[in-house]
């Protein structure tokens, strides 16, 4: 896989060039969503489709960036504790039982920003870098 | 049962891969499994295979397709060809969905009957360590799609995430028990799954339940029918018929993973009215370890029929006795995200076959198990 590569050749240039180098994604909601904070329990059972519903008890639907994107690889590892074959082994029991279909490829950060910002029932995650006055952020790391 | 021949699948695929590209709201899936299996000796018996190499029983391709009605409503169906029927196309799952609200589905249709933790990816080899998950808990295979009505309702409790399942339905159609075919009609069949999940651990306990109808004739020349002969002979041919006697099957079944290690264990018990069908208890017990993109895994299930009753019930019983236990150990290497390759061994101990002593030999598996 030429994502994985690039990803790994990544991570190797984080580690040489220190921790600043390694990005910080923000986890988002719209500014309309009443939720301060989702610790990475709530945010794991949310983007797993465990549970429908923000912690106020709002619909939540999640949204996920392309394959391959470094702010998903690193949601997926750091949030999730998941890699893409553990992903996709678990969706595979939901999606051919119609119990469940993973969250949206919605684009990049700025794609997901803007569908966020747009709609209080979305959650999704970004690079810090484009976090601005549009949307919320209830989590980072 | 629904029957499509084997080319419309391979059409149905082509027109639905130019449907997805102009449709957002048609959601196509699927699944392929190949796998491989040998015996070491011609005296113990395991999920059909034989001392030759079989790349057919555990072969298997299924395309799913989802169309989105509306907010509320979607049709599914799942077509599935198993190598084991010819690559006969058959409608595992076909069905209506429908959302009462954004926490309960009703569906209608046909369905995957939900006996088991793994009943609903029964078949989606991707989705589990195992080649196939062990035959001396997964039995019932006859039963495994119902036709009928279900109700999921999701619900959290705390940082607890549950779902009730509840379903009614019927099953008619030929059944094949030790290589004889029988009629079974079951009414009234039904039961009740509830799932919980908190953190790595997760629980199922289900119940089941159906009143049983089959075509057994004392007249007739299959086995059971010689046993139900010979129980009308000693004036207990009532105590053996098979004619709306209820069938009970309970189940529990409880998970821990934490991403590096899985545990699964699963308990399952069938409770008969009629003594025709022989009561028994199945337990699977499997531990994961995983190393990166490869998992190692190891698993001991044993199956064994109940033969009480009074002297002739048990002299009767004993005859059709099975008492077995596997070892399984495998390991899986996850290719690339969708592609897994999977080698097994299973260590099968036929302890008792039929009422006599039984042996016990290997069965060496490899697969390639595919989601798309």
């Amino acid at each position: 896989m030429k994502f994985n590569l690039i990803t790994r050749f990544s991570l190797c240039l984080c580690v040489l060039l220190g921790a600043n180098a390694y990005a910080e994604v923000s986890v988002i909601v719209s500014t309309n969503n009443a939720n301060a904070s989702i610790d990475a329990d709530t945010l794991s059972r949310i983007f797993l489709g465990k549970t429908s519903n923000f912690p106020d008890g709002n619909q939540a639907i999640p949204v996920d960036q392309t394959d391959g994107a470094a702010a998903r690889e690193s949601f997926n590892d750091k949030v999730l504790g998941k890699n893409s074959s553990q992903l996709k082994a678990y969706w595979s029991r939901l999606i051919f039982t119609g119990k469940g279909t993973p969250p949206k490829e919605s684009g990049s950060d700025a794609d997901v920003k803007a569908l966020v910002a747009n709609n209080p029932n979305i959650i999704g995650y970004i690079d810090s870098s484009a976090v601005d006055g549009s949307v919320k952020v209830v989590y980072s790391f | 049962m629904l029957r499509i021949k084997p080319t419309l699948l391979a059409v149905a695929i082509l027109a639905s891969a130019q449907a997805s590209a102009s449709d957002d709201d048609l959601h196509i899936n699927g699944f392929m499994s190949v796998g491989v299996g040998m015996l070491s000796t011609d005296d113990i018996a395991v999920s059909g295979f034989d001392t030759d190499a079989n790349f057919s029983n555990d072969t298997v391709i299924a395309l799913q397709i989802t169309k989105q009605i509306n907010d509320k409503t979607s049709a599914t169906t799942q077509l599935v060809s198993r190598g084991n029927e010819a690559y006969d196309t058959n409608a595992a799952w076909a069905y209506v969905s429908y959302a009462i609200d954004s926490d309960t589905d009703v569906r209608v249709g046909r369905l995957r009957t939900p006996f088991f933790y793994y009943s609903d990816f029964l078949e989606v080899g991707y989705a589990y360590n195992w080649v196939r998950p062990p035959e001396e808990v997964y039995r019932l295979d006859a039963f495994s799609s119902v036709n009928g009505i279900d109700v999921t309702h999701r619900f959290t409790m705390g940082s607890t995430d549950g779902s009730v399942q509840t379903y009614f339905g019927r099953f008619g159609g030929p059944v094949g028990l030790a290589g004889e075919i029988y009629e079974f009609e079951l009414k009234n069949f039904g039961g009740v799954v509830l799932n919980l999940n908190r953190g790595n651990f997760g629980t199922r306990l289900s119940y089941h339940r159906a009143d049983v109808y089959s075509d057994l004739d004392a007249t007739g020349s299959r086995a059971l029918d010689g046993l139900l002969a010979a129980a009308t002979f000693f004036g207990r041919g009532d105590d053996f018929d098979i004619a709306g006697q209820t069938s009970q099957f309970i189940e529990a079944a409880g998970t821990w993973d934490n991403g590096d290690y899985a545990v699964v264990a699963e308990y399952t018990a069938l409770r008969q009215d009629s003594e025709m069908i022989l009561d028994d208890n199945a337990f699977l017990i499997s531990g994961a370890k995983r190393f990166d993109t490869t998992t190692v895994h190891l698993t001991y299930t044993s199956q064994r029929d109940l033969t009480e009753g009074d002297t002739l019930q048990k002299t009767l019983k004993s005859n059709v006795e099975v008492h077995e236990q596997s070892y399984i150990l495998g390991a899986r290497y996850d290719y690339d995200t969708g592609t897994a390759f999977k080698f097994e061994v299973q260590y099968q101990d036929e302890k008792t076959i039929t009422g006599v002593d039984g042996k016990s030999g290997m069965l060496y598996s490899a697969a390639i198990d595919l989601v798309f």
